[in-house]
Formats: C-alpha cells, sequence, structure tokens
C-alpha cells in the first residue's frame, strides 16, 4: 500500500498542500479530483519524487517503509511511476527506442506497437521522433502509452485526456483497465468528472487539502452539488482545515 | 584499372577498418560507379572519378591537394567518398581541397576522417568552394579520432555561394574524443543564394573546442542557417562563435547554438554575432548553455533511468 501521511507542503513559503492523508491500496483505481489549482497535480509531482516537491512534514510510506527522502529514479524502481501532465520532447529520439528507453525495457516490435494502439497511434508512429515535428496530443497518447510498458505497480495519470482533442474517455478508461488487469494502482489526476465512473474510490481535493472523499457514486454527486460552481467558500474550508 | 594504387593494398585494408569504425561504408571506395579519393598520410592510394567529376591531385609537404570539380549542369547520382586517414601514432598531416560545382551543377559528398590510432598528430585542413549559379553542394563530414585525445584538427573552409546556389555543411565529431579542435566555415552567399551549416561536438575530459560559423548574407534574398550543438562533459572547453551578417535586402539569417554541459568543471561560452548594415535584412537567433533539460530528465527517471542513463540518451537524441 502506498500512502501519504499528514502531508505539509510549502514552496517559496507558501503552503501548498496542508495536512494531507490518502491511502492507496493495491490492485485500485484511485481518482485524485478537483478544480484547476487545486494541488492535484502538485500530489502526483510528490508521490513521484520530483525535487521541489519533497514535503517539510508528514511521510510517504510504501508497504510501511518510509520512501519520503527518496529521489524519483529510486520511487521508479520500487514500481511507481507517472505519465505527466505536460509531455516533453525528445530530439533524435524515435517513438520505438522512447517506448523501449533504448532497450532497457525489453519489448519486441510487435508487443510495442500492440501497446502504442491502445493509446490510439498506429505503427507508423514507432519510426517517428518525438519531437516538435508531433503534436502535444500526439506526444501526449506516445506518454501514456509508455507507462503501459513498464509493468509499474503504482501508475500516475496526472490529467491523461489533457492537450488531447479527440481522447475520449473509453480510451483513457481503456489504459486504466489494461493497467489495472495486470495488478496496476492508478492514481487518475482529473478535473473531468466523468473519469470517476471508472474507479474504486475518489479524493476530492480543493485548496491544498482533501474537501473529501469516497465512493465514486458519492463524490460524483458531491462535485456536481458543490464544486461544478464553486466559488471556495471560506467556511468550508475553514472547516477542513480545523479537522 | 583498379581503385587502389598498386602496392597500397594492406595500407588500404588498415585504412578500410578505421573508415567502417568512423561509420563509413568500405564497398562505396570499392565501387566504380562512385567517385572516391581515399588519402592515407601524405599519399593518395585511391581515386576514383565518374562522368561529371574532374579531380586533379597530388602530393604537398606533409599531406596532399585535390580539385575536385562538377562540370556545369551534372547531377551526380551518387554521393562522392572522401577517406582520410592516418596510420602513424605521430605526425602531421595537410589537407587542401578546392570544389567547384559549375552553373547548374549538383553534388554531395560523404568525407570521413579517421585517426583511430594516433596519439599526436595534427591534422590540417584548408578548403575552398566555389558554387555556380543554382548549382547545390552537400558535404557531409564526419571525423573519428582515437581516445589519447592527441589529435589537432585545424579545419578552415570559405564558400561563395553564386546566385540561385544552395551550399549544405554539417561537421560530426561525437563517438570519440576530440582533442583539440579549431573549426572555421565562412560562407559568402549571393543573390538567393541558400547555405546551411552545423556542426554537433562531443567532448569529454579536457578536450578543446573552438567553432566559427560564419554568414554572409551578400546577395538579395540571400537565405542561411548556422546551428551548433555542442555536448561539453568532464573538463572540456568550448567557445563556440555564430555570426551572420546581413548585408543585402530580403536577406534572412538564424543562428542557433545549442551546447548542453555535464561535469563541474567544464568551461563553455557561446556567442552569436549578429549585424545587419542592411535595414530590410532580417536576423534572428537561439541560443542556450546548461545542463539537460530537467523535464526531460525526471520523465526518463520517473520510468526507471538512472541520472546518467537518462543524460546519455537525452544527448544521444541530441547528437543524432
Amino acid at each position: 500500500m502506498l500512502e501519504l501521511k499528514n502531508i505539509h507542503l510549502f514552496i517559496e513559503g507558501k503552503p501548498i498542500l496542508k495536512n494531507l492523508s490518502m491511502n492507496f491500496e493495491n490492485g485500485k483505481r484511485y481518482v485524485i479530483l478537483g478544480n484547476n489549482g487545486t494541488g492535484k497535480s502538485t500530489v502526483a509531482n510528490l508521490i513521484m519524487g520530483i525535487e521541489r516537491y519533497k514535503p517539510q512534514k508528514g511521510m510517504i510510506l510504501l508497504d510501511g517503509k518510509d520512501i519520503t527522502q527518496l529521489g524519483i529514479y529510486e520511487r521508479a524502481k520500487l514500481g511507481i511511476t507517472i505519465s505527466f501532465q505536460e509531455s516533453v520532447r525528445f530530439e533524435g529520439i524515435t517513438t520505438f527506442d522512447y517506448l523501449t528507453l533504448g532497450g532497457k525495457v525489453k519489448s519486441s516490435y510487435e508487443e510495442t506497437k500492440k501497446i502504442l494502439k491502445l493509446s490510439g497511434l498506429n505503427e507508423e508512429y514507432l519510426k517517428r521522433q518525438v519531437d516538435e515535428s508531433l503534436s502535444g496530443g500526439e506526444r501526449k497518447r506516445i506518454e501514456l502509452a509508455s507507462v503501459l510498458m513498464l509493468n509499474a505497480r503504482y501508475v500516475i495519470l496526472d490529467e491523461p485526456d489533457s492537450g488531447i482533442d479527440m481522447m475520449s474517455l473509453d480510451t483513457i478508461s481503456e489504459i486504466i483497465n489494461t493497467l489495472n488487469s495486470n495488478g496496476t494502482t492508478t492514481i487518475t489526476i482529473t478535473h473531468r468528472e466523468e473519469v470517476l465512473q471508472n474507479s474504486d474510490y475518489a479524493y476530492l481535493m480543493c485548496a491544498g487539502m482533501i474537501l473529501n472523499q469516497g465512493s465514486p457514486e458519492k463524490m460524483s454527486e458531491y462535485y456536481k452539488h458543490l464544486c461544478d460552481r464553486c466559488d471556495h467558500p471560506n467556511e468550508i474550508l475553514e472547516s477542513i482545515e480545523r479537522r | 584499372m583498379d581503385i587502389i594504387a598498386p602496392n597500397y593494398s594492406k595500407e588500404f585494408e588498415k585504412l578500410a577498418e578505421a573508415y567502417e569504425k568512423s561509420g563509413g561504408d568500405t564497398s562505396k571506395l570499392l565501387d566504380k560507379r562512385v567517385a572516391s579519393i581515399i588519402i592515407s598520410g601524405n599519399k593518395i592510394i585511391g581515386l576514383n572519378s565518374v562522368d561529371g567529376v574532374k579531380i586533379e591531385s597530388g602530393s604537398q609537404e606533409k599531406g596532399v591537394w585535390a580539385k575536385i570539380k562538377i562540370l556545369k549542369g551534372k547531377k551526380i547520382d551518387m554521393p562522392i567518398h572522401l577517406c582520410t586517414g592516418f596510420l602513424g601514432k605521430e605526425g602531421e598531416q595537410r589537407v587542401n581541397f578546392d570544389f567547384v560545382v559549375e552553373d547548374g551543377a549538383s553534388v554531395k559528398f560523404i568525407s570521413h576522417c579517421s585517426f583511430p590510432w594516433s596519439t599526436k598528430l595534427t591534422h590540417k585542413m584548408v578548403a575552398t568552394v566555389q558554387i555556380g549559379k543554382n548549382a547545390s553542394m552537400i558535404y557531409e563530414d564526419e571525423h573519428f579520432h582515437s581516445e589519447a585525445g592527441g589529435i589537432t584538427l585545424i579545419s578552415d573552409t570559405h564558400a561563395v555561394v553564386d546566385d540561385g546556389g544552395e551550399y549544405k555543411n554539417s561537421f560530426e565529431l561525437t563517438k570519440t574524443r576530440v582533442g583539440t579542435l579549431k573549426v572555421r566555415v565562412d560562407v559568402d552567399l549571393k543573390k538567393n543564394a541558400v547555405a546551411e551549416l552545423e556542426s554537433k561536438i562531443r567532448g569529454k575530459k579536457n578536450d578543446e573546442i573552438a567553432i566559427i560559423e560564419s554568414l554572409g548574407l551578400n546577395g538579395r534574398g540571400a537565405r542561411g542557417i548556422a546551428k551548433s550543438t555542442v555536448v561539453a562533459t568532464d573538463e572540456t572547453h568550448a567557445r563556440i562563435v555564430n555570426e551572420a551578417f546581413g548585408n543585402a535586402p530580403y536577406s534572412k539569417g538564424h543562428i542557433e547554438c545549442n551546447e548542453i554541459t555535464k561535469g563541474e568543471k567544464v568551461d563553455v561560452s557561446t556567442l552569436p554575432v549578429l549585424k545587419v548594415t542592411n535595414d530590410l535584412a532580417e536576423l534572428t537567433h537561439e541560443a542556450s548553455i546548461g545542463r539537460v533539460n530537467s523535464k526531460q530528465l525526471n520523465t526518463l527517471m520517473a520510468k526507471g533511468m538512472s541520472e546518467d542513463e537518462a543524460t546519455e540518451f537525452i544527448i544521444k537524441g541530441i547528437l543524432k
């Protein structure tokens, strides 16, 4: 199990995450839902161990072991990975090389082609370079395929549909289900309430805190009722902070 | 008549080994449909010409000279191969090339310079390039040096591209140590002429790199790009100057310097120089020096690559 315990994160002196606790059990599908700027991607970066997202207070535990101070590579070796919200360009590197990490990931051409197809791209992309000749949406699909290649224990999908015009909810669900069928725990970061339909548990975030958590049905109702037209009512935030 | 001169077959074998190491295809050097010049030390040990190509060559003190002319209107289908090697451990090699591409002709040169066994060698290359009206020339030059770091390479190319002509020059030294490198390429572009200069170099240990690429946009509508990519690791010193001079109306120039550093003792500077003497000229530049992009690193490390593996992976891509 992956646990975030009473996390406090400050960046440049500003409180970004406030006393945040989350649990991610093995093999389940989680969603972290919230409007823009509520701290969802910060949680993703924190779990992955990105340098400036190390908490000042609190702990991150994996199977009971403290991994709070471990870096990205060490966490990746323990089976945690991420598809970042913004997919970067890699000049001179083909999609096939990128997906197989230059041979580090053992996968045949045929297997790689199948995985790429799951994210909606055909074979011809394997030979293309992951550079500015591809659109942001195409690179995002390659990024999603890349996490499918890894057989990771925990996969964070940060806004999997961002920048992809035609990416349907069905495609995202298929990717999540493929990961899940291999025993992977998925943590999907999103502001789309519909993504809840394909999950087991959801955290609803607001202003760097957990506003609510529970079943997808309950969170969907709560989100529609309160967050769709959110103006961050102070009394709600104050009540969370008092918890 | 054989391409390899009599009595040089053993020397050619050794040179071919070095040539293959540098990425060259030896079979092309022995193909009579392909024009080629094979230089070992201060001798031309192999020579082949094809229709439309006129080659004169000879020896000079510590080296060789060659005048290669592509005749008017001739399109040379298969690239001309230039193979330059030095089999000894120490010495000096001087190579002078004069390239003339007459009006309407087109040609591509693939040049490999291999010095894999030399521990102390100075290789000096001086080239003049004349590209005629609406003619085109591509020159791809790849170097393969020894790991001893004792190679000093001094290369000086001066090109004149006449109206509507095109010139592409690329220089690559990424697979081995550099040693000491001083490269200068300057191009004089006439009306509507186009030039593209590109260099990719990877420095290791205490390599010394100095590059000057210069675009003279002297004719109306002339266009040019000068691009350098240098990866400086360990204690490499690198000085890169990319210049563009907009001297004619509607001329356009772009210079791009992309320098990547890795190591606490690297010392890298890049200097873009843009000068306009005609207010209808347009010059732009991009320059960056620094470590490998952190977002790229994070992305790869999150997939299980160590920082060193990720850096190497990114650098190899950039230098491809």
